[in-house]
């Protein structure tokens, strides 16, 4: 069959240089660092194969599981406030007016900002002393409500996750109208004509169309939640007393600051084991509600 | 665009008065996006009016326009900071990143989202893979195979690392946004007797504008502002890229903000330039036209 | 047909990339593998951190320019990087092994880790040609260095004091609180201040090796002794676990629970809190000489001129000597194992470059404490420095807790001190620190 051998060349050559590329430049170091996991090694010098050794110590260690929960504290207040959020901004913002246009640029630019900047301003705006927060708070009436809420312990996870969401809702508005631009206007018809408006139209009609999108979206806000490192460093550096750790905030301090490579890359495996089951199991999730 | 609306006027035969409640809900609507939009633009309100104050005005009066517009620090973070020379570096890696990604991911997105072949689910699972990487625990594998391939300090230590790690986003982006364009357009296409090759240049490439749009933005924000891969992968001043830049103000026991403030002005214009071209693309969407044709 | 043409558009793009990665490998000499012929000059590769725009490193650049200049038979590769990325860059490089000839290293974890992985040479041939020089650093300016008996790795090129007391003469005047030189008089003051709500000590914890690095050290040494705490970070004798130990973080709990420090210390920086107390917010600041040089550049000396220094107050009882200030060698340039012949002649005397008498004193001009004893001219810095630099003259250093700890046990005191601001005990931090220590001594 000549067609199936064209297509089979063109499988090939179309994905050969993603692949190559991608499995050399990728999958190669995540496997290497990964043999660097059963090592006790600095970075520097000798290295001594202690084969589980790392992730057993991994898994005892409290600040891990710290780090974890916070970072599961990340995803949830993701997917809950992320995509729908940057969902509901996508389809209001759908036209072309200079409204919509102006509002979308102005969505997506906590992204363009270096999150030095975008960590500096939400310091003053959760200053102790002359935030925004605690000063709107006390003109309120709310004075027993201030509080310095990067500081404290299990409301700082918390008063991070603002800032996050706030940056990474933009990009997430615009794949989803992206996504939404490839409705064709037909289908859209057809159920103006059936009836459908408002949320049954949502529900029926446009979230079925961007289904993979928005599957496309929770895997990248599992994913993007779990790496979570530029916001908390830049903010709080994992601190108060390791009280905002995350896990690649703990992984980078145990490979550079505290010389422990071989720790470190364990702990990187681990982050990737993880995601890897959070998006397993949100696929399954996802493809039930789909059918 | 236009169709929408009087459709939507069109089939609204509801009473003046709810009409009334609709329009006031729109206003409101409207409003709650402007204070939004307000509380989105105001660090890069922030930033701007920061990069020109002294670091004694940058603490004092920290929301306050400057005291004295100090133009000079900007020229003496584009001088100091080497910044002419790191922004040419910076425009060409990126440039040649995002076309790069765009290129292959596209390709790979392609055949992933309308083949079926053997180890496609092996191919999917790991680019999928590649989501999950924390690129620090990278630094140090990349580090020693870059030295064996002799590619350290070369624009390409940066350019292939960037491509291969934007690559999974890409190509899940276009995997789900062609998931959505009809056979019909490629059986059409078939008959008239193109080959694949033909198809994706001619007939897929054009239809995926937005997501094109949407993949290069997020690509060119990722390269533009990296900077472990750059800081560790280029040796010599004359390749160094942005970010370096901006980092030289700030030593660990004190920052001098003016300087930062300064030097991250002037870094952010063009990522603002580039998103406000690109966001009318992702606008320019399946039109009905190209869908009959 | 077509599939050809595709193919060789495909061949193309990759040639293309293949000539953008290859176009600039002209510069790809690495450390060490110069051909050194007699005609041919001399490379010498140099990665620091002074790279900022304030005057100490601006000092360190030119005297390397300087060096450049005067040796035009050595082609100079001299890099300044981020101070915020340096670790994390000589890191990566040092597992690749390729480190260039000279570099900056920290005193403490960093400088033993690189010596501990064998890729640093000693530099004692230099030092010990210059007796004039080696003679005027001051004393235990190269203990952090001397990994062996009589083998130097660094001269430092300056000096971290670290626990001065800065505080607020006016504010001082206006409440009419005496100048605190024993604990019950800093209790007073912080009592006081904080009834006219005034932050009594400012603090910028959030990189949290602050808290420890300017005030724990100095505070625990008039506690504990200096002996008490050489033998505990060897673990020989002494133990953090023990009560003298417990006692010093308990002072330092004491201050948190006055509120000393101003609500949310651990999450503002440094810079924040120098702001913060400059601005007349704060009463007193316990930092280290850093201090001076940020706020040389960025305040007012009419700012300055109402700050005074000090040291920290005495300690009932205490085992240590109340007159002293943490403090010890800086960094310096550290020589790569591999650098050898010419090469490593060159790299030698470019350390007495920058960090000879002639440099020493430039840098101590530069508002920037130096290990080294050497006269500065009064016109050429500001006032703050100068009293600074003659309070830390007279007085003796003890040794700041991180340049003596694993980098391991640091992160865990550093860590531990914020625990105790947001409601950890004393002991349970000491504890760990104990097991951090004993576990980096004993592998």
């Amino acid at each position: 069959m000549p067609t199936a051998l064209r297509s089979k060349g063109f499988i090939a050559l179309a994905l050969l240089p993603a692949l190559l590329l991608f499995v050399v430049f990728v999958i190669i170091p995540i496997f290497w660092s990964a043999y660097y996991g059963v090592f006790e090694w600095k970075g520097i010098g000798a290295s001594r194969f202690i084969g589980f050794g790392n992730y057993s110590e991994i898994l005892q260690d409290p600040i891990f599981w710290r780090a974890l929960k916070n970072n599961l504290i990340l995803v949830i207040s993701a997917i809950l406030g992320q995509i729908p959020i940057a969902l509901l901004l996508a389809l209001v913002l759908l036209k072309n007016s200079f409204f919509s246009r102006f509002i979308r640029s102005a969505v997506f630019m906590p992204m363009v900002l270096s999150t030095v900047v975008v960590g500096l301003i939400w310091g003053y705006i959760y200053h102790p002393q002359f935030g925004l927060v605690n000063t709107v708070l006390e003109a309120i009436g709310l004075e027993s409500w201030t509080r310095a809420w990067l500081s404290e312990p299990h409301i700082n996870i918390l008063a991070i996750t603002i800032p996050i969401n706030w940056s990474n809702i933009g990009p997430y508005m615009i794949i989803f109208i992206a996504a939404l631009q490839n409705i064709s206007p037909e289908i859209d018809d057809a159920a103006n004509i059936d009836g459908a408006h408002g949320g049954k139209k949502l529900v029926y009609v446009t979230l079925p169309m961007i289904w993979s999108t928005v599957i496309v979206t929770m895997v990248l806000c599992i994913s993007g939640s779990l790496k979570a490192f530029d916001h908390v460093m830049v903010m709080t550096h994992g601190g108060p007393a390791q009280s905002t750790e995350l896990l690649a905030t703990y992984m980078y301090n145990n490979t550079f600051r505290v010389y422990r490579y071989g720790y470190g890359s364990a702990v990187s495996t681990i982050i990737m084991i993880i995601s890897a089951l959070l998006i397993g199991i949100n696929y399954l999730l996802t493809r039930r509600k789909a059918e | 665009m236009e169709l929408r609306t009087t459709r939507a006027t069109g089939t609204t035969m509801d009473s003046p008065n709810r009409k009334l409640v609709r329009r006031g809900l729109s206003g409101l609507g409207k409003l709650i996006l402007i204070g939004y939009a307000v509380f989105t633009l105001y660090p890069l309100y922030w930033l701007f009016i920061s990069a020109f104050k002294t670091n004694e005005d940058f603490f004092k009066r920290p929301y306050a326009l400057p005291l004295v517009w100090m133009k000079e620090n900007i020229f003496r973070a584009w001088e100091l900071g080497g910044m002419g020379r790191a922004m040419l570096n910076s425009t060409f890696v990126t440039l040649s990143s995002v076309v790069l990604t765009l290129a292959f991911g596209l390709l790979a997105g392609y055949v992933l989202s309308r083949f079926q072949f053997k180890f496609k689910k092996v191919a999917v699972a790991l680019f999928m893979a590649g989501l999950l990487i924390p690129i620090h625990s990278t630094l140090v594998p990349l580090f020693l195979m870059m030295k064996q391939m002799n590619l350290l300090n070369t624009y390409g230590a940066l350019i292939l690392p960037y491509t291969a790690f934007e690559l999974p986003i890409a190509i899940f982006l276009a995997m789900g946004y062609m998931a959505s364009i009809p056979k019909e357009v490629e059986e059409a296409a078939m008959i008239d007797g193109n080959g694949w090759w033909g198809i994706f240049g001619r007939i897929i490439v054009p239809l995926c504008t937005p997501i094109v749009a949407t993949i290069s933005i997020l690509a060119f924000l990722r390269f533009w502002n990296d900077f472990s891969f750059a800081l560790v992968f280029i040796n010599s001043q004359e390749l160094k890229t942005l970010p370096l830049s901006l980092a030289l103000f700030s030593d660990g026991f004190g920052t001098d903000y003016s300087l930062t403030m300064g030097a991250m002005a002037i870094a952010v214009i063009p990522t603002i330039l580039v998103y406000l071209i690109l966001q009318d693309q992702i606008m320019k969407g399946m039109v009905a036209g190209s869908i009959k044709g | 047909m077509k599939s050809i043409r595709k193919m060789s558009l495909m061949l193309l793009v990759m040639a293309f990339i293949l000539a953008a990665c290859g176009s600039s490998s002209g510069s790809n000499n690495k450390a060490g593998e110069e051909v050194t012929n007699k005609d041919e000059k001399v490379k010498l590769s140099i990665w620091h951190n002074f790279a900022g725009d304030d005057l100490r490193a601006k000092t360190v650049r030119g005297l390397i320019e300087k060096f450049a200049q005067d040796n035009p038979n050595i082609e100079l590769d001299a890099q300044a990087i981020p101070p915020d990325g340096y670790r994390q860059r000589l890191s990566t490089v040092a597992a690749g092994n390729e480190l260039p000839d000279l570099f900056f290293v920290y005193a403490g974890s960093h400088s033993t880790e690189l010596y501990k992985a064998g890729l640093l040479q000693p530099i004692t041939e230099v030092v010990d040609a210059n007796p004039e020089w080696k003679d005027n650093f001051l004393p235990g300016a190269f203990d952090p260095y001397t990994f062996e008996p009589d083998k130097i790795y660094t001269a430092p090129i300056g000096m971290s004091a670290t626990s001065i007391l800065y505080y607020n003469t006016s504010l001082f005047e206006k409440y009419s609180v005496k100048v605190p030189t024993t604990w019950d008089e800093l209790m007073t003051a912080v009592k006081v201040f904080n009834e006219n709500k005034i932050t009594p000590i400012a603090l910028g914890n959030k990189a949290p090796w602050v808290a420890q690095s300017t005030i724990i050290g100095s505070l625990a040494d008039r506690v504990t002794g200096t002996e008490w705490f050489k033998s505990a970070s060897a673990q020989k004798g002494a133990k953090f676990t023990d009560p003298e130990f417990i006692e010093a973080l308990g002072y330092f709990k004491q201050l948190v629970d006055n509120k000393a420090f101003q609500e949310g210390a651990n999450s503002i920086d440094n810079t924040q809190a120098e702001q913060y107390f400059i601005q007349g917010n704060a009463a007193m600041m316990v930092s280290g000489a850093w201090t001076l040089t940020n706020l040389a550049a960025s305040s007012s000396e009419e700012q300055m001129k109402v700050v005074d220094v000090t040291v920290l107050p005495s300690i009932p009882g205490g085992k240590g000597d109340p007159n002293t200030i943490s403090g010890g060698a800086g960094g310096g340039m550290a020589l790569s194992k591999r650098s050898e012949g010419a090469v490593k002649e060159a790299a030698l005397k470019l350390i007495y470059a920058v960090s000879g008498p002639e440099a020493q004193k430039a840098i101590a001009e530069s508002n920037s404490m130096v290990m080294y004893d050497t006269e500065i001219d009064q016109a050429k810095v500001s006032s703050l420095y100068y009293k600074a630099f003659n309070l830390v003259k007279k007085t003796n250093i003890t040794p700041v807790y991180d340049a003596y700890l694993s980098a391991e046990a640091g992160e865990v005191i550093n860590n531990g001190l914020q625990e105790i601001m947001v409601g950890g005990t004393p002991e349970s931090v000491a504890k760990k620190l104990q097991d951090a220590q004993a576990r980096s001594i004993t592998p």
